[in-house]
């Protein structure tokens, strides 16, 4: 009897430990292998020899090692390569491109026409939901796809995971963004498409409002969202504070929109001391939160920001339930393809003028990146794809951002009267600051910082903080990472 | 005799029956070793010795700067990493919440009851949801107008009365435990009422016999016989709800004052890299959960102290000593 209840005891703790364990990390990535795992293995050996001199100390010298004699501005689409037999593998971020219901054109499409042109290079495509925390660990772990976009990496490690398309100069004859991913004279990395930012809304919305002209500033702008919130049902401004990256998207309006200069983001920022502090005219970071606070405070945001849904967004605004959403510009094609409505989406530059101008940054979404350990004809392979997913494919022009090849003007944004400018590089020797500054100040700014953001809608809804005591805080946060950092500061 | 026994070489040691046994043992141990050595104990180890550094993923291994206990320090400093073990509390409650209906179904429904093994499954059903799915189920269960809303107002309740399951910080906190104790009451109920089957029927029998009623069977024979298995819950249940980190960081994404203390560290760890802080609070998380099972442990060798022997209990056991001492005592007076 005794011994039979001891087993049974023991069965139960054991069943309880065991689900215990499982509990855990059900995971969302079961998609996101497979396949990839097949290809990373073929190219594993190389990867092995490689490995060795990538690791070593010079970096220059080992990224011209890598990259060999191959040149994306040397290969002619069509011509070269086209009996080269090998089959790379694509980890990419786009999960909607890979959709039946996709509007737009699709992976498949794309990989379809690509062989048209090439068919000995098989692509395996592995997209993924959770695309830039995944990269990071795939590219911890060494083993990773052939074409990856590049995540939020160093600069300065760059040449450890990836091989270098060709120098500085070259490239930039052939591509626009070349310094997005360059480090040390070498482009390590070729953007995908290029977004610019801005603020997606509802045309009819806006008329049925009463505005016939978009507001230019932010005291426009809440007059404009206070406008639709009287006169019509739709919500003026839909936050997305729920999906939590989605609110991402307001850091990328303190660079070139609010300041109305290109090197603010990657080369002023670090240096200023109180970056958030009340500049007085409605410029600078200060001013692109407050119409965030603003907004919320005054009501005019949606009744439950802590319910918002990200796929249920796309259908209202297109039927018009949201007058407006802060999205970059990457977000219009999708708001677009959501409903029968396409032609009522429109896509406007962020209401602040800078000296009596509008400026909008243009700059590169993900970029595509080369595994440095692939064997060289893999190597080739990726790089030929590399360049017709730029100059031939359309993918630029389809998913509505600006063109990337070099002297393109093939594009579906029109921002009549507003000044573009790309981002400046940062100087050399500081390319990591940033980053190292998001990181210990903990604000991330383009970095996932999404709970600031939150916070801000929090507090602004509650009223626990007014907005110029969160400022204070940023500042605080932002002066104590620049003594941690040893950052020298300006005012 | 030993000096007269001729030594074996080691061949013919490997082959006695002895060497035998011992060679077997060894070659069983070592597979279940190794595995927990390589999948456990090793990422552990550096997982501390990460902890002593300032470094992100992505550092190369010579670009990290140890930076001695900064980390250790930082956990104690920050407000965000200790506020959030408040947060715990909340969970602490649902937990106990969640074993105290667990233990009182499970003991229902361990006696026979109509549709006993229906009721069993529809409860247990929860926790065979992944938690992800859980997340989103629960997502639009909260939603303002949404299925909550809707059957509350079925009940008659007015809309504009009802809170905002999320939003409002005074209440959101309770709306995801609500959901955790949904999942796991179940699992919970069906470790008790695997516990309570082996309990001997007889008992109850004699107990009838003797005039118990039900309650004090209960706590006389059930809650003594099953005591191993209530220690294991609760320590399995508190050690879950101060890690808890499922609800919250899908329903909410940790935001609106619901960052639990390892959404937090998910945060540090993952968005701002700092790896080094992170697995520092995950070591200190781990020490504090070290502290509070021993605590429980301590706990429940009081509570039980009763069920120890088998035939007497606690203050029986007390009072026979001390009626023995005073016999004892009697007779050295009268000697």
């Amino acid at each position: 009897m005794k011994l039979k209840r001891a087993a049974a005891l023991m069965m139960v703790s054991v069943m309880a430990i065991a689900s215990a364990g499982c509990g855990g990390g059900d995971d969302t990535k079961d998609s996101s292998t497979g396949s990839a795992d097949k290809a990373a293995e073929s190219s594993a050996d190389d990867a092995a020899e490689d490995a060795g001199d990538a690791e070593g100390e010079g970096e220059d010298s080992n990224a011209s090692a890598a990259s060999g004699d191959l040149k994306y501005a040397d290969i002619k689409l069509g011509e070269d390569y086209t009996d080269l037999t090998a089959t790379i593998s694509l980890f990419n971020h786009r999960t909607d491109l890979e959709s039946e219901d996709y509007n737009g054109k699709k992976w498949s499409e794309y990989l379809a026409d690509f062989n048209e042109m090439y068919p000995n290079i098989t692509v395996e495509l592995t997209t993924d939901t959770n695309y830039a925390d995944d990269a990071l660990m795939h590219l911890q772990s060494g083993d990773y796809e052939t074409i990856m976009m590049i995540p939020a990496v160093d600069k300065s490690d760059l040449s450890t995971y990836f091989i270098s398309y060709g120098d500085l100069s070259t490239m930039q004859t052939q591509i626009n963004y070349a310094t997005t991913w360059e480090y040390q004279g070498e482009v390590y990395g070729v953007p995908s498409t290029a977004t610019t930012q801005g603020i997606v809304y509802n045309k009819k919305v806006f008329e049925a409002a009463g505005i016939t002209e978009l507001p230019k500033t932010p005291d426009e702008f809440i007059d404009a969202l206070k406008a639709i919130k009287e006169k019509t049902d739709a919500t003026p401004l839909y936050t997305n504070y729920a999906a939590g990256w989605t609110m991402g998207a307001w850091d990328a309006y303190i660079g070139n929109n609010a300041t109305g200069d290109n090197t603010y983001m990657n080369q002023k920022l670090v240096h200023t001391k109180d970056p958030f502090k009340d500049y007085g005219d409605g410029t600078h970071a200060y001013a692109v939160y407050k119409i965030l606070y603003d907004a919320v405070a005054n009501g005019l945001t949606e009744d439950d920001f802590s319910t918002t849904d990200w796929e249920g967004c796309k259908p209202a605004i297109n039927n018009g339930e949201i007058g407006c959403m802060v999205l970059g510009s990457w977000a219009y094609p999708q708001m677009e393809a959501a409903g029968e409505n396409s032609a009522d989406i429109g896509y406007m530059p962020f209401p602040i003028t800078v000296n009596g101008t509008q400026y909008a940054s243009a700059g590169a979404d993900y970029s595509y990146g080369i595994n440095v350990n692939a064997s060289d004809d893999e190597k080739a392979a990726a790089m030929v794809f590399v360049k017709w997913m730029t100059q031939e494919s359309g993918f630029s022009y389809n998913e509505d951002g600006l063109p990337v090849a070099a002297g393109s003007t093939e594009t579906k944004l029109a921002f009549d009267g507003v000044t573009f400018l790309e981002d400046e590089p940062s100087v050399a020797g500081e390319e990591d600051l940033l980053n190292e500054m998001n990181s210990e100040s903990e604000l991330n700014i383009n970095a996932g910082g999404d709970s600031k953001l939150q916070n801000i809608i929090e507090c602004a809804h509650d009223g626990s903080k007014t907005f110029d005591d969160i400022m204070a805080e940023w500042n605080q946060a932002w002066s104590d990472a620049q003594e941690a950092c040893g950052v020298e500061v300006t005012e | 005799m030993e000096t007269g026994k001729k030594k074996k070489s080691p061949m013919q040691w490997a082959r006695s029956r002895k060497g035998q046994q011992i060679l077997i043992s060894i070659a069983f141990i070592a597979i279940p070793l190794l595995l927990l050595f390589v999948f456990t104990y090793l990422p552990f180890g550096q997982m501390v010795k990460f902890s002593f550094y300032k470094m992100k993923y992505t550092t190369p291994a010579d670009k990290r700067v140890f930076v001695g206990w900064k980390n250790y320090l930082d956990v104690f400093r920050r407000d965000d990493c200790f506020g959030a073990l408040k947060l715990s509390l909340f969970y602490v409650v649902g937990a106990i919440l969640q074993l105290v209906l667990a233990l009182y179904l499970a003991t229902i429904l361990s006696f026979k009851v109509k549709g006993g093994n229906f009721f069993k499954g529809l409860m247990f059903f929860p926790y065979l949801i992944s938690g992800i799915a859980i997340g989103f189920i629960f997502k639009f269960f909260y939603t303002r107008g949404f299925v909550f809303d809707t059957i509350l107002q079925w009940c008659g309740f007015q809309l504009d009365n009802l809170p905002y399951w999320l939003k409002d910080q005074k209440i959101n906190n309770w709306s995801l435990v609500a959901t955790s104790v949904w999942r796991y009451f179940g699992q919970n109920m069906v470790l008790f009422i695997g516990a309570i089957m082996s309990v001997d029927a007889d008992l109850y029998e004699a107990a009838d016999l003797d005039g118990a009623n039900k309650f004090q069977q209960f706590i006389h024979i059930i809650l003594p016989s099953i005591k191993t298995i209530v220690t294991l819950n609760v320590i399995l249940s508190i050690t879950g709800s101060l890690s808890a980190f499922e609800q919250p960081y899908v329903i909410t994404d940790g935001a609106n004052g619901t960052g639990t203390y390892f959404v937090i560290m998910n945060e540090i760890a993952h968005t701002s890299q700092k790896v080094g802080l992170a697995s520092a609070m995950a070591v200190v998380l781990l020490l504090i959960i070290f502290a509070c099972t021993i605590l429980q442990k301590l706990f429940f060798k009081y509570i039980f102290r009763d069920a120890e022997s088998e035939d007497e209990s606690y203050a029986a056991k007390k009072a026979r000593l001390k009626a023995e001492k005073a016999q004892k005592k009697a007779q050295k007076g009268v000697a």
